[in-house]
């Protein structure tokens, strides 16, 4: 008998170009809570599916308790009690809560094959008040918060007995209070007797829950330690695999009058009562959990998301932004938080990319011209550095900081004053996130307005001179440079909402 | 930080360039002229084959619009209905009195208004898809076209109408030259301007577009008006050579239209393909029928041919062979 | 994360009552209404028929229910239902003395090999399904044409048994209504309390979790444009048998009706959803209005620009309900 409930070596996985895993191990105790961190691209994900037997492994060895098992689809694993909650929540919306957690291990009657509901609906609904929530099993799953899918999803994993559970960054869209439920239910789970794979790349999380946490880097295995054995630096640098001491190189910019002034803006449903202002050369930070509203807010003003109270004015003019081809004539600018939905056509080369919002400038009546195209695309990719070989490269073919540098290059061919960014170093490696930092600081110097979106606390802390902090769609509080810290920032994202009244 | 240099001159590539769909369009074309040629020795006399392009050329019109749909993305399968109805429209204002002249502009713009209600139905509850959409327009088309005149034929129109399906200039076919004028509007439209390189745009990512600054909807209906246009152009050239109009006049187009659009390389997952396909696949299919007509091949053998020609030509390119990488908008 | 907001789901649960409700008022409306203008719409004898009318149709809705649910649509309808149709009627005519079950049978499987190679095509290609049934609607009309040599079997050419199919009765039920009955109790089992039936629900709510959750998605897809083929197939005979005649244009462009059935009754056309309950309204409003217009002295040639109106103006509604429902749920959340 092995001394791990589950062991994974020397696992390869290939996809068409890229390596995703490339000899990693794992091993995983019995009743611990083990962390499994590492940035965006690690290959967590894949490695996930190779455990669930979404993917077969190209090489390497997988053993349950010891024996060595070999799984042909995702209901082998299923059986063999391994279970995973995933960072997207994967639920069939149009089904009931109870379907959602018997889906693929319905109860049936033996020799009818009828599926019995009455048990399935009583045993869901057991499984709910075991994890203290009180929502009515039948409910249709579409109609819960993302909170409430969760805790089915781990409903999910109960009913199936799973020895094994795989958490994919479950906390990422919760607030703090939901959170700590998380933590309470995943304790529980483990006194139970359940092992669990812990994702995520909050710090806090892994202190919170972990006893040990394994680091994957560009898909390889980098080690496994007792948390309380590595201190933070050296976990970051196992992660990123530098140190960081240089990352925010913000120069200081003048700071001129104000281009931008946001009053009372507000959206039914998903932000109230926003104001604030931004100057020439002045790096605005717009922090909180995600799901507070920044994103909304940033739109609105872009004109994706028309914003029903409150007005926007634009060098002391009042501007109502239709869409956001007027948005970008008036010189606002957005780079949206999710580039490749939202940022790039994929199978596009880089220069049709870039030059995609500004085709119209290059163009004589409406024909192309694609001379010019091709000379702006190539300055603008050689301007903020884009690791390619011809602007014919498809986009889909660059790394995400790679990819995120062009999506910067489209800003940069209108004439803007204002740049919103939306978390513009999300999943990017660390050598092109401080090349987008650098970006960013060069255009405030040069006198633009920048707002930056960002969830990532050095980051906000390294390069504003203002921060706005958002709770549940209100702004809680706006702090000064000097006046901001990691504490002061985290009080006023997770206030209570009687404190954020009275801020 | 060393700036590096990017190239911005596209390589030629030999291997890319005969790796591409048309090529085996072409080499299809090339063979089913081969075929007909062997059945019947007075296929290729060359006063014939321009006559035969007259034959099948009426639809063709509708085609342009289509590869824009499709590279959207979407669908249009009221097309037939629209062609009918303005065809209907067309016939029964002219003999109530109304100038040919006029009665024309009438087909023209009843094509073009059932073509902007579709597209700003498709814009303004984007909840529907195009199919749903399309499909309940192709039935209220087509109803009121049986409404206005039941089961009746309206025609008797004025001796130079017929010249528009008939008529030879320099001895080429009219309808061929109006195709090769129109081809080349939208072949230009699609490749050369900003207008194609969104719509494109849209196929590949609508998202994207939305945020690049792209006025998504408004091309959208456009788009949908030039389909409706369109097909009041087939409208005018079909009911020249029939002579007359009935309510069901052009069923099954949409299929023919659809056809020739996924033939010629346009994805119907949005995105992908080019003019030319396009245009080659309608003489493709065209000659296809021409061939099996001087053989007195039943037009139910054509039925099948152009119902398989359509599920393979989408599913050839996605069983991943090499040619289908090929594919792409360049 | 506890905290719960009960109301939320019991609005989920509302939308699909108020659809359903909304549909059954609007048949009493139009029934009431057609009923003052013709006293002859509410007879026993007039229900009776007009039912009987239905019941094709709503058998047909079963099918392509499933087919909708799964992300999918199936354009092919109507010549499949020809082709089993004129197989039938063919073998009818040739052998007078054949069984009345046989033929059933004999039509069912043409419409099940038919339906077959379409699910083949869709489960194991990426052609979408609208192009896949499009084609393949071509392919079986063609088929129809050639094996009919483009004429008719008429009614005098069809033996009585054959015809007695859609006359006769059974347990004082019209045979065609019986059948329907019969296929209605199979699906709503089916549906509601098999797993293959819950799983066509899971994979086109979401595919990709269908996959995970252990899923054989091209079965599923298989299965489900099989089914769609033996209903059409059954339907084939029937309507043959029915209207005592098989010609090459037999149903030509039915399939519209059927999804319009679909849509009225609140098949989400963007898969995951649609009730039996659902679909038997849309069948006998559909049902209803053929039957009445022609009672009112509306024109025949009225009648497609009608339909095809109530089918916009249905989605349209559908779609203007679920947008005030969602902008409740936005103004009720808390800021």
């Amino acid at each position: 008998m092995s001394q791990y409930v589950l062991e994974l070596k020397g696992i390869t996985k290939t996809f068409p170009g890229v390596k995703a895993l490339n000899n990693v191990h794992f091993q995983l105790g019995p009743g611990e809570i083990h962390a499994l961190m590492g940035e965006n691209g690690a290959g967590k994900s894949t490695f996930i599916k190779v455990i669930t037997g979404v993917h077969a492994p190209d090489e390497g060895e997988i053993f349950l308790n010891g024996q060595k098992v070999e799984f042909k689809n995702p209901k082998d694993a299923q059986k063999m009690g391994i279970a995973a909650i995933y960072q997207h929540v994967t639920c069939y919306p149009d089904l009931s809560v109870t379907e959602n957690i018997f889906m693929g291990h319905e109860k049936i009657q033996k020799g009818t094959k009828r599926i019995l509901w009455k048990e399935m609906h009583a045993e869901a609904k057991e499984l709910l008040d075991q994890l203290g929530a009180n929502f009515d099993p039948k409910t249709l799953m579409g109609a819960l918060s993302v909170a409430q899918q969760q805790i089915v999803e781990i409903a999910k994993a109960l009913s199936t007995n799973a020895k094994i559970i795989i958490m994919d960054e479950p906390t990422a869209a919760l607030t703090k209070r939901e959170s700590e439920e998380l933590y309470r239910i995943t304790e529980q789970l483990r006194d139970r007797g359940a092992s669990i794979i812990f994702i995520s790349h909050r710090f806090e999380d892994m202190y919170r829950l972990a006893s040990r946490v394994t680091v994957f880097r560009d898909a390889k295995y980098i080690g496994s330690w007792g948390v309380r054995e590595i201190s933070n630096e050296d976990l970051i640098v196992a992660m990123v695999g530098r140190e960081i001491t240089q990352l925010f190189p913000k120069k200081p910019a003048r700071v001129g009058e104000e281009l931008l002034r946001v009053d009372k803006l507000g959206k039914t449903g998903y932000f109230e009562d926003i104001s604030f202002s931004l100057r020439k050369g002045e790096i605005l930070g717009l922090t909180g959990l995600v799901g507070a509203g920044r994103t909304e807010v940033c739109q609105s003003i872009f004109g994706i998301l028309p914003h029903d109270k409150g007005s926007v004015y634009l060098e002391g003019k009042e501007i109502k932004v239709k869409g956001p081809l007027e948005a970008m004539e008036l010189g606002i600018g957005y780079l949206p938080e999710d580039r490749q939905k939202q940022g790039l056509v994929l199978e596009w080369g880089i220069g049709k990319n870039i030059t995609l919002p500004a085709i119209g400038k290059y163009s004589k009546k409406g024909w192309l011209n694609e001379k010019e195209e091709a000379e702006v695309a190539k300055s603008l990719s050689e301007k903020v550095n884009v690791k390619a070989n011809s602007i014919f490269d498809l986009a889909s073919s660059l790394s995400g900081g790679n990819q995120q540098k062009v999506v910067v290059a489209k800003l940069l061919t209108a004439d803007l004053k204002v740049i919103i960014l939306d978390e513009p170093t999300k999943g990017v490696d660390v050598g092109a996130k401080s090349a987008i930092h650098e970006i960013m600081s060069d255009l405030a110097c040069q006198g633009y307005g920048v707002i930056m979106v960002s969830s990532e606390m050095p980051e906000v802390l390294g390069m504003c001179d203002r921060i706005a902090v958002m709770r549940e769609g209100r702004i809680t509080a706006i702090l000064n440079r000097d006046e901001a810290t990691q504490e002061t920032i985290l009080e006023a994202a997770m206030a209570s909402k009687a404190e954020a009244a009275a801020v | 930080m060393n700036a590096r240099n990017i190239v911005a001159k596209k390589e030629f590539n030999w291997k890319s360039f005969f790796l591409q769909w048309e090529w085996l369009l072409v080499c299809i074309f090339i063979l089913i002229n081969v075929i007909n040629t062997s059945l019947s020795p007075y296929y290729l006399d060359p006063k014939r084959l321009l006559d035969a392009t007259m034959t099948f050329l009426d639809k063709a019109f509708i085609v342009f619009p289509m590869v824009f749909i499709l590279i959207l993305g979407d669908i249009d399968i009221s097309v037939s209905s629209t062609v009918a109805l303005s065809a209907v429209v067309m016939a029964v204002s002219y003999n109530s009195g109304v100038p040919m002249e006029i009665a024309m502009v009438i087909c023209l713009l009843v094509g073009t208004i059932c073509g902007l209600i579709n597209g700003l139905l498709i814009v303004k509850f984007k909840e529907l898809s195009a199919v749903i959409v399309t499909l309940s327009t192709m039935i209220i088309y087509r109803g009121i076209a049986y409404i206005i005149l039941e089961d009746q034929a309206s025609g008797k129109f004025p001796a130079w109408y017929k010249f528009l399906g008939w008529g030879y200039v320099g001895g080429v076919p009219f309808i061929l030259i109006a195709f090769a004028i129109f081809a080349a509007i939208f072949g230009l439209l699609l490749h050369k301007t900003t207008f194609g390189r969104r719509a494109y745009a849209m196929g590949n990512n609508i998202t994207a577009s939305r945020f690049s600054g792209i006025q998504v909807d408004k091309i959208k209906v456009i788009i949908f008006t030039l389909a409706g246009t369109m097909s009041a152009v087939t409208a005018l050239f079909l009911t020249s050579r029939m002579g007359s109009t009935r309510p069901n006049v052009a069923s099954g187009y949409e299929l023919d239209v659809i056809a020739m659009a996924v033939l010629g390389g346009i994805s119907t997952s949005g995105g992908k393909g080019r003019m030319l396909g396009a245009i080659i696949s309608v003489f493709l299919i065209g000659l296809l029928r021409y061939g099996l007509g001087l053989k007195n091949i039943p037009a139910q053998v054509l039925l099948i041919i152009i119902g398989l020609l359509l599920i393979f030509a989408v599913m050839i390119p996605n069983l991943k062979f090499n040619i289908g990488k090929t594919r792409k908008a360049q | 994360m506890a905290e719960v907001t009960v109301g939320k789901s019991s609005k989920g649960l509302n939308i699909v009552k108020f659809r359903e409700l909304g549909l059954l008022g609007f048949i009493l409306l139009i029934s009431i209404a057609v009923q003052m203008r013709n006293q002859s719409f509410l007879t026993l004898e007039n229900i009776d028929d007009m039912i009987t009318n239905t019941a094709i149709l709503s058998v047909l809705a079963i099918g392509m229910m499933l087919v909708i649910v799964t992300r999918g649509i199936d354009l092919s309808l109507g010549s499949t239902l020809a082709l089993a149709g004129m197989t039938t009627a063919l073998t009818v005519k040739s052998n007078p003395g054949m069984n009345p079950l046989a033929a059933i049978l004999l039509g069912t499987v043409v419409g099940i090999v038919c339906g077959a190679i379409i699910g083949l095509i869709i489960a194991k290609t990426n052609v979408p399904p609208i192009i896949a049934t499009l084609g393949m609607m071509n392919v079986f009309r063609g088929l129809t044409f050639m094996i009919s040599g483009g004429k008719w079997v008429s009614a005098h050419q069809m033996p009585t048994s054959f015809k007695a199919i859609a006359t006769g009765s059974v347990l004082g039920i019209n045979t065609l209504i019986f059948i329907a009955i019969i296929i209605y109790i199979v699906a709503y089992y089916f549906i509601n309390h098999t797993r293959t039936g819950r799983q066509i629900y899971a994979v086109g709510s979401n595919p990709d979790s269908a996959k995970i959750s252990g899923i054989n998605n091209e079965k599923i897809l298989f299965l489900v444009y099989t089914i769609m083929g033996a209903l059409t197939g059954l339907a084939g005979v029937l309507w043959v048998s029915k209207f005592a005649s098989a010609q090459g244009d037999t149903a030509m462009g039915y399939e519209i009706n059927v999804i319009a059935a679909c849509v009225l009754g609140g098949v989400n056309i963007a898969g995951g959803s649609g009730k039996i309950s659902g679909i038997i309204l849309g069948s006998l409003l559909l049902g209803i209005l053929n039957n009445a217009l022609p009672l009112i002295n509306v024109s025949p040639f009225w009648q497609n620009a009608i339909q095809g109106c109530v089918i916009l103006v249905a989605v349209i509604v559908n779609a203007l309900v679920k947008r005030s429902v969602d902008r409740n749920n936005l103004m009720r959340r808390k800021i």
